[in-house]
């Protein structure tokens, strides 16, 4: 190779040497990812209401915001008991970014032997009006599966054969939810708003129980609601 | 010797008196170097060293940054919704800068895979704001001009939706869609090697508040920042 081609090729050389030392960054970049997953919660919706009781009480209340653990004695639910029914109250409140659905599941322990024990039918259950009110709640409309307040004329009467009163419209015993059944479902509840934000939907829980002529014995009533994102 | 012959020497003594002459008079006695060169303008951007990652659910420092490279960080941000219980998920990301003329400090920014309602995730719920300190001794002298607010977690509040919203002007990337400045300021660097470690450090601080927001599997946030001479 010629002399003269050789040095034109080594100048060449160090001069792009050069410019690579002095190559300047003036470019970065940042890239986050990140996730929002479905969000449902059930907590209390504050103090239970119970009435047409005779001795019992609330045992463990409700606490607004706080998990759902109430604990009710309901007292007579014998023929001593004059009232017409006695009715506990309780709220419920949900908060979701999805849809959601509200389920039950219900069980009746009685220490009867007989059929005139208190069994699961005897126990009347519905959803009051679902409430969204407040600052970052989302309008929609929730659709009940029960026939609410179990304590409507519509929603029972005596039986004309056998003169039991039993709660007879579509989901209104606990017969009804005897495995997990949809109770409430509806739309997002919550807005894109904190979780600091105190809001959401409340709905009340109607149980009832019609004193009758049952056969002595204690009852234990237990209930687990269960809110899912679909 | 001849005639002739004592001629011929006599002429050649005389020319070779001559041509010595001749060459005495023409000696160089000086010589001169002549050099060309540049000093171009001089901005440069690279990472300035480890990110934190703070109030995170279920997210890490993916590609982390190295100090006096390129800043390519790469981040999982993690769970964004209220199942997050934390006040804001919050990214500083250390910018390393050096230059030898007044520049200016760039950034575009996107937010992608959140979902299209109201509800969803925008580049207006992520906070960003530069936190520069005052130039220490061993840089130029002179005022960096800070375009961001600071700090996004300082301040804010909710809106009349009960959404959260960042404090003051260009406050969250929904200012950077399109490149913005966000950042300027006079030579940083004293006459020094190009080896030198000075530079100016800059956090870059990104936060998001963890909010109802509609689920969103993979959200993708990317900031590029870029920096010019002026």
């Amino acid at each position: 190779m010629p002399r003269s081609i050789t040095l034109i090729l080594l100048t060449a050389l160090l001069a792009f040497g050069a410019v690579d030392c002095f190559a300047q960054s003036t470019t970065g970049t940042v890239s986050m990812s990140a996730t929002v997953s479905k969000f449902v919660e059930i907590n209390s919706g504050g103090s239970v209401t119970l009435t047409g009781n005779s001795g019992g009480g609330v045992t463990t209340d409700g606490v607004t915001n706080s998990p759902l653990a109430v604990s009710i004695n309901l007292g007579e639910l014998g023929p001593s008991n004059t009232n017409s029914f006695v009715s506990a109250s309780v709220p419920l409140k949900l908060r979701s970014n999805a849809a959601y659905v509200l389920s039950m599941t219900a069980t009746v322990t009685s220490s009867g032997t007989t059929a005139s024990k208190i069994g699961a039918a005897d126990v009347g259950f519905g959803l009051g009006t679902a409430s969204r009110t407040g600052l970052g709640v989302n309008a929609g409309a929730d659709t009940n599966a029960t026939s609410g307040d179990p304590t409507l004329p519509a929603n029972g009467s005596v039986n004309g054969t056998t003169g039991r009163y039993e709660f007879t419209a579509v989901r209104s015993n606990l017969s009804a939810f005897s495995s997990a059944t949809t109770a409430l479902s509806g739309p997002i509840i919550m807005n894109a708003v904190p979780r600091s934000n105190a809001n959401g939907l409340t709905v009340p829980a109607m149980f009832a129980v019609k004193p009758q002529f049952f056969e002595n014995g204690t009852t234990t009533i237990s209930v687990t609601f269960t809110v899912t994102a679909p | 010797m001849s005639k002739i012959w004592k001629g011929f020497l006599t002429a050649l003594a005389l020319t070779t008196l001559l041509m010595m002459s001749a060459a005495a008079t023409f000696a160089q006695t000086t010589g001169s170097v002549t050099m060309n060169a540049t000093v171009s303008n001089f901005v440069e951007l690279t990472s300035g060293g480890a990110v934190t990652l703070t109030g995170n659910s279920g997210g890490s420092v993916i590609t982390d940054g190295t100090a006096n490279s390129p800043l390519a960080v790469v981040v999982n941000l993690g769970e964004l919704g209220p199942s997050n219980t934390n006040s804001f998920v919050q990214l500083s990301v250390p910018l390393r800068l050096r230059s030898n003329v007044a520049y200016q400090l760039n950034m575009v920014s996107s937010v992608a895979g959140a979902g299209a309602t109201s509800f969803s995730m925008k580049d207006t719920d992520v906070g960003f704001g530069l936190t520069p300190s005052a130039r220490p001794a061993n840089l130029a002298a002179g005022v960096d001009t800070n375009a961001t607010p600071g700090d996004p977690t300082v301040g804010g509040s909710t809106d009349v939706n009960g959404r959260w919203v960042f404090a003051g002007a260009n406050s969250t990337l929904g200012a950077y869609a399109v490149s913005g400045a966000v950042l300027n300021g006079p030579r940083i660097n004293k006459t020094v090697a190009a080896n030198s470690a000075t530079n100016l450090t800059v956090p870059a601080i990104f936060a998001i508040k963890p909010q109802f927001f509609d689920p969103a599997p993979a959200i993708t946030i990317t900031a590029q920042f870029t920096v010019v001479a002026l």
